[in-house]
């Protein structure tokens, strides 16, 4: 009897003892819930303290648009405290509200309730079967990454929309660089150099969920083929060199003519009928003979055919100069010309040996006379550009003795006029003109018989004062048809 | 003159060719993907400021004001759904979505939100919060079945190029 209740005793204590850490369970807790292709989920829980007595979970739900309450129709496919949804028990775009509860023998525990809809939970399985080819390029390799989407997926009929990112590393650098491929499932990386092992991974992202987990590490090792291609680039650059030195020697050979054509010589400025080389080269006869224009006539001949030059009287009188303009405008008057013709004066041969004589008059007479000094420097000018209108002429109607002209009454315009000699050393051919009777009536004044070397005969115009001895071809007669120059600015007298 | 009229429109009906439908469904699912990741981000940020506990047991007030329109619930019903459905779907989602100020049952609701111009007491603050969190999680949700609509329609027209499902 003693030893029964001892017994009891000691049960009953022991039973005291062992039901103080005995409780019901503790609070569990729900984790996360994961959708990894849109079309299953599971969730997982944290079971809190079981009480020291086996304790069981079971997760119930509710969901939007759906009466009742239901447990979970999987608690194994996924693991311990986990709970599983297929496809028949998944609906997307609807709430679904879980608990948890524990129970033991002595109690229950419920969790919070757990608000999810699978749109938001997805999360992708990482990319599977990464592969990495190099192709070996001759200036750099480069390297293709090809991959496969993740296989629980559906990609066929466009139920899910998948992302993807890359991540390469060199050796064992922590260096990773990313790379965004969005929905290829192949990329190639060309910041690769030889020689070095490189680590490539994948993952993945569905909708506008969460990444996946990164792929698997894969690894290349690029070979170090530069070595082989050595000599080949040495042989170019050889060669090259070669080149280089060949193309410097053929420039130095012909360096003069390179300089002509790098560097032009620039055209210095050209005086008309002065040779610079002959200035500098030759003698001061030659300049002098360049200079004057003594001895050069065809070259000025043919320059006063090309130009046009204004004339300018240089005058020593200055009585002459203040009653006159000093510029004179006048072309150069044959003193041979054809009366019964036109004249052109380019045409005329007479032309050239007028001018002579001009020029020699004007040279060798020097004396001052009263009017009579005149010289002319010539310029060239263009014979149709003589202000012939500004000159009237009147045509000789009749000579009657040798002072007295009659003037036809008509003004006919001229481009020329005779030249008569005059004996008292006047270059020019100008007969004064003593008296203008009537508009159509010039009376001569008559030479100094004395100083008369040539003489008017008639109608007959003689050339005396020429130094030079004159063709025959250039005189010409004077007919009826004479001209004599009018000039409307003061009178000559 | 008619005669001319009709001719010169059967030219250009034949000068002016259709764009083709995969082309305009692969636009509209990049404006709807667009529009999907916006929404996400926006109430994922919204979501920031609740305590963790909060965003569990946030009461919904109402249903979303597009509750009435019944749309599939899993891939097996969608993609029994004939193309002319799902494309009026979507569209009867965007036009729910121009002014959702206006539309359904939720509108009582909503005229507590911030922008309205209330009084700023506190308890409203927290009202207008979570009435502005739950019309973010409808536009969420709405926007999510429009893309995922879209998308289906796009694979399903571009057959012959299946990197576009």
């Amino acid at each position: 009897m003693r030893r029964d209740l001892r017994g009891a005793l000691l049960l009953l204590l022991t039973a005291a003892v062992q039901s103080s850490s005995m409780s019901a369970p503790g609070k569990p807790v729900l984790l996360s819930c994961r959708s990894p292709e849109k079309e299953t989920f599971t969730c997982w829980w944290e079971p809190g303290s079981d009480g020291g007595l086996p304790t069981t979970h079971h997760l119930y739900y509710e969901r939007e648009r759906l009466e009742g309450t239901y447990e979970c129709p999987d608690y194994l496919s996924a693991g311990r405290n986990s709970c599983f949804f297929d496809k028949n028990h998944t609906s997307i775009w609807v709430d679904y509200y879980l608990t948890v509860m524990a129970s033991n023998a002595l109690g229950n525990a419920t969790s919070d309730p757990f608000k999810m809809d699978v749109m938001e939970i997805v999360k992708p399985d990482a990319p599977e079967n990464v592969t990495l080819r190099v192709e070996e390029r001759e200036a750099s390799p480069c390297l293709h990454v090809r991959w496969m989407p993740p296989s629980n997926t559906d990609t066929k009929s466009g139920w899910v929309t998948i992302k993807y990112e890359l991540r390469v590393k060199k050796d064992n650098s922590n260096n990773w660089k990313e790379y965004t491929s969005g929905t290829q499932t192949h990329f190639s990386l060309y910041s690769v150099s030889p020689g070095g092992v490189y680590t490539v991974q994948v993952r993945c992202l569905l909708d506008h969920g969460e990444w996946s987990e990164w792929s698997n590490t894969t690894f290349v090792k690029i070979s170090n083929y530069l070595q082989n291609e050595r000599p080949l680039s040495m042989l170019i650059s050889i060669l090259s060199a070669i080149l280089f030195i060949m193309a410097g020697l053929i420039l130095i050979a012909k360096r003069k003519s390179v300089k002509q054509w790098v560097l032009p010589p620039v055209p210095g400025p050209k005086i008309r009928g002065i040779n610079s080389q002959l200035l500098q080269s030759g003698g001061s006869d030659d300049v002098g003979n360049v200079l004057i224009i003594k001895q050069s006539f065809p070259p000025i001949y043919f320059v006063w055919e090309d130009q046009m030059e204004d004339y300018l009287i240089v005058t020593e009188n200055e009585d002459w100069l203040s009653s006159n303009s000093q510029k004179r405008k006048k072309s150069l008057i044959p003193a041979c010309f054809h009366f019964d013709s036109e004249i052109h004066s380019k045409e005329s041969p007479c032309h050239k040996n007028d001018w002579e004589k001009d020029e020699e008059i004007s040279q060798v007479d020097n004396n001052n006379k009263p009017f009579t000094n005149t010289g002319y420097v010539d310029f060239q000018r263009h014979v149709e550009n003589v202000d012939v209108k500004h000159v009237d002429y009147s045509r000789v109607k009749e000579v009657k003795s040798d002072n007295i002209l009659f003037l036809e009454k008509e003004k006919v315009q001229s481009s020329g006029y005779i030249h008569f000699q005059r004996q008292e050393g006047i270059p020019e051919d100008y007969s004064r003109v003593k008296e203008v009777e009537s508009d159509n009536l010039v009376v001569l004044q008559k030479q100094n018989a004395a100083d008369l070397s040539c003489k008017d005969e008639g109608n007959h115009y003689t050339d005396c004062a020429l130094h030079k001895p004159r063709k025959p071809h250039v005189c010409t007669e004077l007919s009826d048809s004479g001209y004599v120059d009018t000039i409307p600015a003061p009178p000559l007298m | 003159m008619a005669l001319k009229k009709t001719d010169s429109s059967k030219l250009l009906m034949a000068v002016c060719s259709s764009v083709p439908i995969s082309d305009l469904l692969d636009r509209a699912s990049q404006g709807s993907d667009k529009l999907h990741a916006l929404s996400t981000i926006i109430s994922q940020d919204l979501n920031s400021h609740f305590p963790p506990i909060g965003q569990v047991i946030m009461p919904r007030p109402s249903m979303c004001h597009t509750s009435s329109l019944q749309t599939p619930s899993d891939k097996q019903q969608t993609l029994q759904v004939s193309e002319s459905d799902l494309l009026s779907l979507a569209r009867s989602l965007l036009q729910a979505w121009s002014d959702p100020l206006l539309m359904g049952p939720a509108a009582q609701t909503i005229s507590l939100l911030p922008f309205s111009g209330g009084n700023d007491i506190g308890q409203d603050r927290i009202s207008q919060l979570i009435n502005f969190n739950f019309l973010l999680s409808c536009f969420r949700r709405d926007s999510h079945k429009i893309d995922s609509f879209l998308k289906v329609l796009r694979c399903r027209a571009t057959k012959a190029q299946p990197q576009m499902c």
